[in-house]
């Protein structure tokens, strides 16, 4: 299955038909992806590191690059063509690139099915001329497709996003570009992004098949506003589960007008009921809105998963009971402190004399890194503690770079448990929390969101060993 | 199209799901002549009325075959002046436990979905259900149970003693199975299914057909 979409994600020549000079134009925006990295500037752009032809019979020059008359103009071989013309000629186009022998074409036009009757009509058509050919079609009326690690940005999407391991695939192109721009502001990054358009040809399921497979993929995030085929859906994001997560935020949950029906079970069983309870069946986990979709891939990209017993270590006793009542909203059973632990932890001469003793445990304002190092290491040497939540409040004596070290270390000296930190604050703890990150290690200001996402490793590890 | 009792009676028999015993009639003459252990409990059935009981349609706990006679006249007073004229009588053996009701729905998109949930008269206002596509796997049965926010009930509560989960989990898995098979059967509802210590009976049986099948 990669194989056949691999024209997509690399190819080593991309045709830009219907590049324009008018900056206001997707086809202006494309072309500019392709040659810059981007539309707007960006650290993260690159210029695409395979061959970039323009296409526009009314131009000589774009941005520099030669314009021919179409593409079967080109002489060389073709991978991907990425289409942005007006939707009357799409067709003409696609029977070139089919002449052209083109694997892979992205049409960004729209004007097809999502009009209506008339345009499925067209959209059939196409399919049909494309099927003879094995030309394969993602869109039409689409953003487009950004593969980081090859500098292909095939899109008119803002700007190139960071080079990491969470796959998304929005079923809304206006989404991933704001997504895309606050990504870069959070240090967020993708192995790939798809706008999948009206899913003429290639669908969500043909994507998760390619993703399972996918070395620099590690988790895959889903924007879903309906499925055509709900039952392959199911089928093949069980076989996607067994390797990789997936993650979904479906929207149009209310189903406002349910209609009348005839039975208890009609009324009762709404349409996004039935959506998650698919999602459960097979494995998906549900996110409830755009922050908890990137929070949960990335805690699940980057960190193992877990059996449900947790511990959590804090310096403020506050910020403990409020993560404690959080998981326990979530489903998260908080584990006993054995007697061992609490022996050694009371041995190890540096903890305050006042200190909580139990879970989660209380290290006390003033803890120094040693203080954190010390019952890290202790909690998680305790068989039956499977993950930790640490938190940290930033008073004036406190070591926020010591501490994420202290975090990172246990990371290495415990592969299988993971770790989340919910470093509260803001201005003066960002160096710290960019070292968490930067090692892997999730960070939410908000220890709800550590619940959430430790939740998440949980219904993991259960999904995967009831396989 | 509602099936009759006679008819959603078959399609219980053909799957193997266990009912209360059942005795239909035409009117008060048969009386004499029924077979059954009382109490039981009366109920109209007509194609032309969708919720028996809202219109005061079902007796239950009738002890005799003189307070039978009684309650049958009143019943048959009432689909007088509603002018209903197409009904039977339907008498069923009382059963004691806990209400569920397990249903089935036809979605577009994932095909025939299997609800379970707390039963009775207030389904539509507690809501309390869990869902899964069909088939059905037990480990889908078990969770089905474990999702309700009533589950405690299923463990026993007051004077409800807890049920055998075994048989919800089995009734589960037949009605999963009779979806998939009787592809023209649109819409079920089986409410209130009783489960007590023992057994889980199919108490009041609705299932609807696709009209052109």
């Amino acid at each position: 299955m990669k194989k056949m979409l691999e024209m997509f994600f690399n190819p080593e020549s991309v045709a830009v038909i219907g590049a324009s000079r008018k900056p206001n134009s997707a086809g202006y925006g494309v072309l500019k992806s392709l040659l810059k990295g981007g539309v707007f500037r960006s650290k993260t752009n690159k210029s695409f590191k395979g061959r970039i032809y323009a296409v526009n019979p009314n131009a000589d020059k774009i941005m520099g690059k030669r314009c021919y008359k179409s593409v079967s103009d080109i002489s060389a071989k073709i991978d991907l063509a990425v289409i942005a013309v007006n939707s009357r000629i799409v067709p003409g186009v696609i029977k070139e690139c089919t002449q052209k022998k083109i694997k892979g074409a992205i049409i960004i036009s729209a004007g097809f099915g999502e009009l209506g009757e008339e345009g499925k009509k067209e959209e059939r058509k196409l399919l049909e001329i494309a099927k003879k050919a094995n030309l394969r079609i993602i869109g039409p009326n689409c953003l487009g497709l950004m593969r980081p690690s090859t500098n292909l940005n095939a899109s008119f999407g803002p700007c190139m996003p960071l080079c990491e391991d969470v796959a998304f695939f929005s079923q809304s192109g206006a989404l991933i570009d704001s997504v895309i721009d606050w990504s870069l502001d959070k240090n967020y990054g993708f192995s790939a992004v798809v706008s999948l358009g009206n899913s003429a040809d290639v669908g969500i399921s043909e994507l998760l098949l390619w993703a399972k497979d996918d070395k620099q993929t590690k988790a895959i995030a889903l924007y879903l506003e309906g499925l055509k085929q709900g039952t392959r859906f199911m089928k093949v994001a069980k076989e996607v589960g067994k390797k990789k997560p997936i993650i979904v935020l479906k929207a149009g949950r209310t189903e406002t007008g349910m209609k009348a029906v005839g039975s208890h079970t009609g009324s009762l069983a709404g349409s996004y009921d039935i959506y998650k309870a698919a999602f459960k069946q097979c494995g998906v986990h549900i996110a409830e809105d755009m922050d908890e979709l990137f929070e949960m891939s990335a805690a699940l990209a980057k960190q193992p998963p877990c059996k449900n017993n947790i511990a959590i270590i804090t310096n403020g006793g506050g910020a403990g009971v409020l993560c404690a009542d959080h998981c326990e909203s979530v489903g998260i059973n908080l584990a006993e402190l054995s007697k061992e632990t609490l022996s050694k932890l009371d041995k190890s001469g540096k903890m305050h004399p006042a200190y909580s003793r139990r879970n989660p445990l209380d290290l006390v304002g003033d803890a120094l890194h040693e203080r954190y190092v010390v019952a890290i290491d202790t909690i998680l040497q305790q068989k039956d503690i499977y993950g930790l939540i640490v938190i940290q409040t930033l008073q004036t004596m406190t070591e926020p770079m010591l501490d994420a070290k202290a975090v990172i270390d246990a990371r290495k000296k415990y592969p299988d448990k993971p770790i989340i930190t919910s470093y509260m604050g803001g201005k003066f703890s960002r160096k710290s929390i960019d070292l968490l990150e930067t090692n892997n290690v999730p960070d939410f200001n908000n220890p709800y969101k550590s619940a959430v996402a430790m939740k998440a490793l949980i219904e993991r590890g259960k999904w995967l060993k009831t396989k | 199209m509602l099936l009759n009792q006679k008819e959603a009676l078959d399609i219980l028999i053909k799957y193997n799901i266990a009912f209360p015993q059942t005795a239909i009639f035409l009117d008060r003459g048969d009386i004499s002549n029924l077979k059954i252990n009382y109490p039981v409990a009366l109920k109209i059935d007509s194609p032309e009325i969708m919720h028996k009981s809202d219109m005061g349609g079902v007796f239950t706990d009738i002890s005799s075959s003189v307070e039978l006679w009684k309650k049958v006249e009143i019943l048959e007073q009432r689909l007088k002046e509603k002018q209903i004229k197409e009904y039977k009588f339907v008498l069923q053996e009382m059963v004691k436990g806990t209400e569920f009701i397990i249903g089935m729905k036809s979605d577009k998109t994932f095909g025939k979905v299997i609800v379970f949930g707390l039963g009775g008269v207030f389904v539509e206002v507690l809501k309390d259900v869990s869902m899964r596509i069909a088939p059905l796997s037990i480990k889908d049965c078990k969770e089905m149970m474990d999702e309700i926010k009533g589950k405690k009930l299923l463990e026993g509560f007051r004077n409800n003693p807890a049920v055998n989960k075994e048989k919800i989990i089995e009734l589960l898995l037949k009605v999963s199975q009779l979806s998939l098979k009787e592809k023209e059967i649109s819409e079920i509802d089986f409410n209130p299914v009783i489960a007590n210590e023992k057994t889980a009976l199919v108490v009041d049986a609705r299932i609807i057909r696709e009209k052109n099948a």
